[in-house]
Order: C-alpha cells, then sequence, then structure tokens
C-alpha cells in the first residue's frame, strides 16, 4: 500500500483513480498498531477483553481506560487512539440517554453503533466542534458489546465498527495488533453454546497469545454485559483488579504465583 | 377561586317510586383544608321534605334558618304542611330577594308531596328553579354527579334500589372531586318512614 | 383518533392541534421504525407523545390524549396525559370535556373488571367477586358512559368511535349518540 503513495492520500475529499480514500485505510492502519480487544458473544451475554499497554512502571494503568460503559445495558471497547475513542464514547452516551429520555427504554446496541457510525463517518471539510467531528477520520476501532431486551427474552449483542463508519455485527470478534492472530483462534475456539465462562477462558486465552507483555490482572481489562439476577436487567460490570486475577487463574491463564509476583 | 366551591359540598336528589332520596356528603373545608367531617348540608322542612343546601357553609346555616323561619311562618297561616311545589317557589323568590348580593348556595329540594307523589327540584343561587322527574344535583361534584345519576339512574326504583344508588351515584362522585366527601348521609322518604342512613366513605 | 395496528391515541381538544399532533407522531413513528428497524412500541410512544408535548410546555398543544395499546409482554396498557406532557399508565381513563362525568362511572364500574392487583370488587361495593374483563362488557360499559355523557355535556355526541386491540389486531365500531 505505501508504494502506491501519492497526492490522493493527502486529503479525505478525493478518491483515488483506484478508488480508494487512503486517509481511511490508514485509520485503519492506525487501529492495527492499537492494543488488542477481544468481543464474545454467548447466550448469557457478552464480554470483552482488551490488552492495556503499561509502557512504563510508574504509569498507572487504570488512568488508561480501554472499556467504556455506554448505559447499563452496552459495553465498549476500543484499539487506537484513545482520544478519539473518548469523542465517539461521548456521542454513543449521549445517543443512548436521549433515546431513553424520549422513549423510556434502552436503545438497541444497533442502534448506538449506527449513530457513532454516522459520527465517524462526518470526517472531512465542514466539520467544526459543534458537530463533534473532524477533518481527519477517528483513528479508532470500536466493539459494541451489549444486550437488546424484547419483552422477557435477551438478545446479546456484538458490533464491531472501524474508522469508515462500516459496522457489522460478530459473534467472536478481535481488533487491534493481534487481531488477526487472535481473530484466528476465536474462529477455531467459538461455540455458539458457549457459556459466558466459557467465554471468559477463550477471551483471556486468546489474549494471552497475541499480547508481547506477560498477561497479568494489571495490563487488561475486562467487562460483562449479562442479565443481572435480581433486577432482572441487563447489566454493564468492569471487573475489578481482583477480579481479574480470579478470573486469569480460574482460567488457568497465570498461576496465582505469577499473578502476585507481577505486582 | 370561586365562593361556590371555597367550602367544598355535594348534593344529590333522585325519585323512585313512591319514594324520594336525598344525599350530601359532610366535609366543610377552607378551599384544600378539612374543617369538619360532619357539617350539616341537609334540613328537614316537614314530615315528608327535606332542602340540601350545597354552597358557601355559613350561607347554607343562615339560609337554612331563615328558610325554616318563612316555612313557620306558611304553616301557621295556612294550618298545613308545605308542599314540595310550593317550597321550591319559596325557596326561588327567597333567594331572588338577593339578586345582586345573592347568597352563595343552590338549594335541593326533595320531598313527598300530599299525594305521596315523589317530588325534587333545585335553584340556581339566584333563585332560578329547575324541576325535573328523575334526579337534581348541586355542589362542586355537580358534573360527577351528573355522570353518575345519568348512567346509574332508572326510573320507578323501589326504597332499597333507590339507597343503593343514589349512594354509588355520590361516593363515586366525591371520590373525583377533592373538595368533596369524607363521609356522606342519605335520607330515603317514603309515606310512612323516613330512612336516615350515614355512609362509610373514604375519608381521604 | 388515530392508531397503528397495536398503538391508538385518542385526542381531544382544539382540533387543528389534534391533526397536527397526529400528523408529527405518525412521522416520528415512520422514521423510528426506518432507523431502528423494529415498530415503535406502545410505551415508547407513550413516553414519545410525554416528550413531545413537554416541548411546548410554553406554547402548548391544547390537547387531551390517551394512548392505549399492548405493551412488551402483550398486556394491555392505557398512558393519560395532560396537555404539557404529564403521564402515568393506567387501567382505564376518561379525558376530554366529558371526562369528570364518565371517570367516576369508570372507577364504579370498570375497576375490578380491569384486574386492579390490590382491590377485589368494584369501588365503593362490597362482596363483588373479582371477574376478568370480557371484551363485550368493556364494550358495554364505553357505550354506556357514552350515552351518559352525551346527555349532559353539549360539546359531546352524534356518535363514538371504538378501536379495541388485541394481539390479533386492531377492531374499528362506532356507535351512534343522540344527534343533538
Amino acid at each position: 500500500m505505501f508504494m502506491t503513495r501519492s497526492e490522493y492520500d493527502r486529503g479525505v475529499n478525493t478518491f483515488s483513480p483506484e478508488g480508494r480514500i487512503f486517509q481511511v485505510e490508514y485509520a485503519n492502519e492506525a487501529i492495527k498498531l492499537g492494543a488488542t480487544a477481544i468481543g464474545i458473544q454467548t447466550n448469557e451475554g457478552v464480554i470483552i477483553a482488551v490488552e492495556k499497554r503499561v509502557t512504563s512502571p510508574l504509569m498507572e494503568p487504570e488512568s488508561v481506560p480501554k472499556i467504556f460503559e455506554i448505559d447499563a445495558h452496552l459495553a465498549c471497547a476500543m484499539s487506537g487512539l484513545n482520544a478519539d475513542a473518548r469523542t465517539l464514547i461521548e456521542r454513543a452516551r449521549v445517543e443512548a440517554q436521549n433515546y431513553w429520555f424520549t422513549y423510556n427504554e434502552p436503545m438497541s446496541v444497533e442502534s448506538v453503533t449506527q449513530s457513532v457510525c454516522n459520527l465517524a463517518m462526518q470526517f472531512g471539510e465542514g466539520s467544526d466542534r459543534e458537530s463533534g467531528s473532524m477533518s481527519r477520520p477517528f483513528g479508532v476501532a470500536l466493539l459494541f458489546a451489549g444486550i437488546d431486551k424484547e419483552g422477557s427474552s435477551i438478545k446479546p449483542q456484538l458490533f464491531h465498527a472501524d474508522p469508515s463508519g462500516t459496522f457489522v455485527s460478530y459473534l467472536a470478534k478481535a481488533i487491534g495488533s493481534g487481531s488477526e492472530g487472535a481473530q484466528t483462534a476465536l474462529q477455531d475456539a467459538y461455540d455458539k453454546a458457549m457459556s459466558l465462562a466459557d467465554a471468559e477462558k477463550l477471551a483471556l486465552q486468546t489474549l494471552k497469545q497475541v499480547m508481547e507483555e506477560q498477561i497479568t490482572a494489571k495490563n487488561i481489562e475486562v467487562a460483562t454485559v449479562k442479565v443481572n439476577e435480581e433486577t432482572n436487567m441487563p447489566q454493564f460490570k468492569k471487573y475489578t483488579h481482583e477480579e481479574r486475577e480470579e478470573a486469569l487463574t480460574r482460567n488457568g491463564v497465570t498461576t496465582a504465583q505469577a499473578a502476585t509476583a507481577s505486582e | 377561586m370561586s365562593i361556590m366551591e371555597y367550602n367544598g359540598s355535594a348534593v344529590v336528589a333522585m325519585t323512585g317510586k313512591e319514594c324520594v332520596a336525598i344525599a350530601a356528603d359532610r366535609r366543610l373545608g377552607a378551599q384544600a383544608q378539612t374543617v369538619s367531617t360532619d357539617f350539616q348540608k341537609v334540613f328537614q322542612m316537614g314530615p315528608k321534605l327535606f332542602v340540601g343546601l350545597p354552597g358557601l357553609g355559613t350561607d347554607a346555616i343562615t339560609v337554612s334558618q331563615r328558610l325554616k323561619f318563612r316555612l313557620n311562618m306558611y304553616t301557621l297561616r295556612e294550618e298545613r304542611d308545605i308542599e314540595p311545589k310550593t317550597m321550591i317557589n319559596l325557596v326561588s323568590s327567597f333567594l331572588y330577594e338577593r339578586r345582586f348580593g345573592p347568597y352563595f348556595v343552590e338549594p335541593v329540594v326533595a320531598g313527598l308531596d300530599s299525594k305521596n307523589q315523589p317530588y325534587v327540584a333545585s335553584t340556581d343561587l339566584i333563585g332560578c328553579p329547575m324541576e325535573t322527574s328523575d334526579f337534581v344535583v348541586g355542589g362542586t361534584s355537580s358534573e360527577q354527579l351528573y355522570g353518575m345519576c345519568e348512567s346509574l339512574y332508572k326510573p320507578d326504583m323501589a326504597p332499597d334500589d333507590l339507597f343503593e344508588t343514589i349512594s354509588q351515584a355520590l361516593m363515586n362522585a366525591v371520590d373525583r372531586d377533592c373538595l368533596a366527601g369524607w363521609g356522606a348521609i342519605v335520607h330515603i322518604i317514603e309515606k310512612d318512614k323516613i330512612t336516615t342512613r350515614e355512609l362509610k366513605a373514604r375519608m381521604d | 383518533m388515530s392508531s397503528t395496528d397495536k398503538t391508538v391515541l385518542a385526542s381531544a381538544g382544539f382540533h387543528g392541534d389534534v391533526l397536527t399532533l397526529v400528523k408529527r407522531i405518525g412521522v416520528r413513528m415512520q422514521n423510528y421504525e426506518y432507523q431502528h428497524r423494529k415498530p415503535m412500541s406502545t410505551p415508547a410512544c407513550a413516553q414519545m407523545l410525554a416528550t413531545m408535548l413537554y416541548g411546548k410546555r410554553f406554547f402548548p398543544y391544547y390537547t387531551y390524549n390517551i394512548l392505549a395499546g399492548l405493551d412488551a409482554d402483550g398486556k394491555g396498557c392505557v398512558f393519560s396525559y395532560d396537555p404539557v406532557g404529564s403521564y402515568e399508565r393506567e387501567h382505564y381513563r376518561a379525558a376530554g370535556t366529558a371526562s369528570a362525568l364518565l371517570q367516576p362511572f369508570l372507577d364504579n364500574q370498570a375497576r375490578a373488571l380491569a384486574r386492579i392487583p390490590d382491590y377485589i370488587g368494584r369501588k365503593n361495593q362490597q362482596g363483588v367477586v373479582f371477574e376478568p374483563i370480557s371484551k363485550e362488557r368493556a364494550m358495554t360499559i364505553i357505550k354506556d358512559v357514552f350515552t351518559s355523557a352525551a346527555e349532559r355535556d353539549i360539546y359531546t355526541g352524534d356518535a363514538v368511535d371504538i378501536r379495541i386491540v388485541t394481539k390479533d389486531g386492531l377492531e374499528e365500531h362506532r356507535f351512534p349518540l343522540r344527534c343533538d
């Protein structure tokens, strides 16, 4: 691709003669440099796990969130430029709340994804601060994981949105630097009937496989969206540090000893 | 707020077969604040004649006393009980005397005449009479009472049936009026007896 | 009155505002279906109507609305409104110029029939056995209350339109009232 660099890779408002918009493709490249994020859908709910690159021992990993709560029923994992993600997350949250305000029910995962993608494709001239869009494509890919509720039945959902504003529904999806290897691993191991616990294991093991650093409770983030037994409503839950440690040992991804040693 | 709605009230009268009923709520309030729950709004004006006085409480008392005064004068002069028809005319002319400074009451008259035929009628606060064959209503709950009576009333009810009907009409009407209610009283007038019952109603 | 097969709106008041409101709701419902790829549920429509009415808080639609339909569980639902969007889910409601006439009668006759959980028997009546309402009984009550309203309320009369929402779809009826 870099061989074909030309005048056309400067602007976002001009197609190349081959029919490409380079800036969008470069944005996709930017994501491939980002930390790996994995999402897996099951009948019980959805799990997302994200690698976090801790570049210095003095860095506080909690200050770089990779998973965001959009609404109680909806989580979002990111890979790519953190700052760009915040803009999109903000839009998703506003849209979800607006929908709830107007219709008194949670917004469907697909509709939230759609509204974020509407913003993602508004790059180019004529974009201003007010509309929230930018002069270039967003350098971030997102995984929207959540649950739609229709009457008493629940429908877990997982969507992948990329910088072009395209979004696709997946049963399991990996994004970021390790996405190719991870996606293959997911494809091999995914089973439609798997439980959320199985999915947790698969997500962590896959993440371990593709991460450059040794996986610890400090350099990953994990969250689930599943039905809360008490309220019978979908609920977002981000794992605490202790829960991550537990999950890693539970699934045999690290030994308890290794987890403590990494402290 | 209208002075007619200052204290809150509901009065209804209904005809049956050789019987007639009159019922009223028992609340006296100062706008939304309830002051009393045993306020009298229905007054006996003869052996088979009652007058209900929904409207401003103080005027109800005054009017009841001044009507009684005139009624006594009538009875002494005529040496017989007043006919309900005559009573409504007495009420009407009495109120019209105060045409430009009226008593704020809408009287409801219910009774059996000398032939034991049921009679109900009402006037507005300046004495415009209205005679009907079925029912009359008055007070802050009058719209609700019209709705209830119009749906529940049927002609020629026996005393028991009439009691149930007028009670249901009154209670369900005042339950949708925050100014009226807090207990109710019903009088059933038959040719040989008068039955008075206090209803167990919502007290809120 | 305006409706889809699941949601019916009865709107009384200034007819100009009624027409405008109904049209705007129609547009919103259609766009909703395009955007979210599903028909708008009755409770969602109820909340939307509330925000639409409140959106004109300082120059309101002069309308009194009742929205009815089936909820996500397939249960019947009635939502009643004031002109500026206060709303409540209820079992029965009368609105419009004759509302004060009709509401107490509904309290008396429809309460037990509407399956109100904490209340056995009709209002102000004792020893009445709880029984689920039949469609025929509901129709009888509705016809009765409108006949009564037409008797005393000068603004009510000529005819009443009745729509019944069931899981199988929508039924429409017209019942004549006194014509004066």
